[in-house]
């Protein structure tokens, strides 16, 4: 878990932020104490030198000597400041000594830092290893130099806590960008590792496991659901497949049988004999009904996978719909049947030209099929307020409300209908390539016969029109 | 003459049982056969040699049946090509032509269905096709003033006839059957339940045969339909 865990995305990217922020912050923290530090020391300078006004007021009406005797109860604030005065002869052996920060008053007053002594020849006290803050202000005409200086330890100790508390800072940024990466990294993880295990149970033939998706709603949870929807889709598939095989095996069993039953059969005759010949049309037939059954399941599993998106087109609708009635004129003008077909002009959808054409065929089969001589089969294609209609309505014997979900399944075939020739699975098709096409089919009672109508969604604004109608 | 006799066709079909019988079927019927089991020999012998029209599976081993399909007519080759497949949803269908396939024919098929698109195709190659007046016996067809006259009496059809007869006319004296004419008057390239192309057909000899001798217009048992003058030249 722990290699796991350092492996994630989340938490080296928290590693690198918590780097990237602690030198942030280290700058920061860095200016800051160099801003105060510089503050403090300049503050002390102002004091050094108010503390030193008040000597040289005095050294210049009483001159240096002065100094020399009473220097010690001069120095008004007690242990604040001490004062010296100081007599070197060699002026920049001194100034090596002392190695000035600035100087302000015309270069005479000089400031810097150093342990006291460094600069003095004796021990005036016993902290002057420390360093501290001294204005050594050349006495003009002398050749004395007065050194005022203030213990720094305060301000240090100041700085100090300010350093330690800018480095625990460090610490404790490091470690809650450690910690909140540890955390994030895990719950990616915890969160992965529940869709891995998920994924492994459907490798394995569980293809009812879904993702768990969680109340968060965040991106993981949209990706489970996606997921799932993709795993739904692929449920459905794999169940409509496994519908196809099994009634492909019982729907195929009997004429396959039929048909080797018959080839047996015609090992005894004669070859010459007119039964022979008659034998031999008939498993002929028999083959061209297996294929025909055969290529019908094919299509309805085309349209039902729904993945054939390329040979998808526009389809001028009112064209094709006025074809197919052409088509289906002669036919039923032969069985003495009369075809009305009205379409409105200008329908377009985007559609699979062939399989939508056999849909629209199937219907006009069935009417052509169930509907006496003398009956009217009506064929409309029109636009309503929601959808693309396409309507095939019949005087035939139609089918009782209560069988209508049934119709569309596979192989079914209601009982006034078993006499006819047919094999169960146009409306099937008619179903799967409605669905394929984001429509719904309704039957209904048109007393007597059938209608059906197949609901096309319109299509969206820019589609509406056929190309180039609308340009001169 | 219904066949077009001494024609050298090349069948590139793995499965032996039905290339032998393709080919034999074609010899009755009076084609010569050259026949490999291999895509790339197909390739080198439709190089080579000098075929009238090739037969092409679309799974082959060595070399697959689009490849070599698509290889010849890179080569300049112009000779028709018939593919057979077992795959036959639409856009196999468009795949296979426009890799350069003439016509698409789909397992399982009945060989009288073979014959009638390959003869379709060999005829295709003759210039006849050009031409803006057809005729047959004394059957007349302009497809510039898009008039049809027989005996010199003028015969009024809906425009799906007259392209139904231009189609059977390009092709008279060859079976063509209903499967074709679905597809090449009609582009459905699916079977109706009902028998549309029958009714059609006798629509279209009311039209052109009824009042007139001898029929021109002939069901070909099994197979489909002929436009054929069978009166003595």
């Amino acid at each position: 878990m722990i290699r796991h865990l350092l492996n994630t995305t989340v938490f080296r990217l928290s590693l690198v932020y918590a780097l990237l922020f602690s030198l942030i912050a280290a700058m920061a923290m860095v200016s800051i104490y160099w801003v105060a530090e510089s503050h403090i020391t300049r503050q002390v300078d102002t004091r050094l030198q108010l503390e030193a006004d008040v000597f040289l007021s005095r050294i210049r009406a009483q001159g240096p000597e002065f100094l020399l005797q009473r220097i010690d109860s001069l120095s008004r604030n007690g242990d604040e400041f001490s004062v010296h005065v100081l007599n070197h002869r060699n002026f920049a052996d001194l100034l090596k000594l002392f190695r000035p920060e600035y100087t302000t008053t015309n270069g005479h007053a000089l400031f810097a830092t150093h342990p006291m002594k460094d600069i003095l020849n004796y021990s005036p006290t016993a902290r002057d290893d420390e360093p501290a803050r001294m204005l050594l202000y050349l006495l003009p005409d002398s050749g004395y130099q007065l050194l005022v200086a203030t213990d720094m330890s305060e301000q240090k100790a100041l700085l100090d806590k300010m350093y330690r508390s800018t480095l625990m800072a460090m610490a404790v940024i490091i470690a809650l960008a450690l910690f909140g990466g540890g955390l994030m990294g895990y719950n990616v993880l915890r969160r992965i590792d529940s869709i891995s295990r998920t994924a492994d149970t459907i490798i394995s033939g569980d293809l009812s496991q879904r993702m768990h998706v969680t109340w968060r709603n965040d991106e993981f949870d949209r990706l489970s659901i996606v997921v799932n929807n993709m795993l739904q889709r692929i449920e459905q598939l794999m169940i409509a497949m496994r519908g196809v095989t099994d009634n492909l095996a019982h729907d195929l069993r009997n004429p396959l049988n039929r048909l080797r039953n018959r080839l047996e059969s015609v090992r005894f005759l004669n070859p010459q004999s007119g039964d022979y010949q008659q034998a031999n049309e008939d498993a002929i037939q028999d083959v061209d009904e297996l294929i025909k059954t055969f290529n019908a399941l094919l299509s309805i599993a085309q349209a039902e996978s729904r993945v054939q998106r390329k040979d998808w087109s526009r389809v001028d609708l009112t064209t094709l719909v006025n074809d197919l009635g052409e088509l289906y004129s002669a036919v039923t003008e032969d069985k003495d049947q009369q075809l009305d077909c009205h379409t409105e002009t200008g329908l377009v959808l985007t559609a699979n030209r062939q399989l939508l054409a056999q849909a629209i065929t199937n219907l006009l089969d069935n009417a052509v099929k169930y509907t006496p001589g003398g009956g009217l089969i009506r064929l409309e294609a029109r636009r309503d307020d929601s959808s693309l209609l396409v309507r095939v309505s019949d005087t035939g014997i139609g089918i009782p409300a209560d069988k209508h979900e049934h119709v569309f399944e596979r192989f079914v075939r209601l009982d006034n209908a078993r006499s006819s020739p047919g094999n169960g699975l146009g409306l099937s098709l008619v179903k799967a390539v409605v669905d394929m096409h984001g429509g719904r089919i309704t039957l209904g009672d048109n007393a007597p016969g059938l209608v059906v109508s197949l609901h096309f969604p319109l299509p969206t604004a820019g589609l509406a029109s056929l190309p180039g109608s609308d340009h001169p | 003459m219904p066949y077009d006799l001494g024609m050298n066709i090349l069948l590139v079909e793995d499965d032996s049982q039905t290339a032998s019988f393709i080919r034999k079927g074609l010899q009755e019927s009076g084609y010569m056969v050259e026949h490999t089991a291999d895509g790339l020999e197909g390739l080198n012998l439709a190089l080579e040699g000098q075929y009238d029209a090739l037969i092409v599976d679309r799974m082959l081993p060595g070399l697959d049946g689009l490849a070599l399909i698509q290889t010849l007519r890179r080569r300049r080759q112009s000779v028709p090509v018939l593919i057979l497949s077992a795959l036959g949803e639409v856009d196999n269908r468009v795949e296979g032509l426009r890799a350069g396939g003439d016509d698409y024919l789909v397992k399982p098929y009945a060989f009288s269905e073979l014959l009638a698109r390959l003869q379709a195709l060999t005829r295709r190659v003759q210039p006849a096709q050009e031409q803006t007046l057809l005729r047959i016996a004394d059957l007349e067809m302009d497809l510039m003033k898009r008039q049809v006259r027989r005996a010199d009496q003028p015969i009024l059809l809906q425009p799906r006839e007259f392209k139904l007869l231009e189609y059977l006319m390009h092709n008279a004296g060859q079976v063509v059957t209903r499967t074709m004419l679905l597809e090449k008057v009609w582009d459905y390239h699916f079977d109706p339940q009902t028998n549309v192309i029958d009714v059609h057909i006798s629509r279209l000899r009311s039209k052109i045969d009824r009042d007139f001798h001898p029929p021109l217009l002939h069901t070909v048992r099994g197979a489909g339909y002929m436009l054929h003058d069978t009166s003595p030249a």
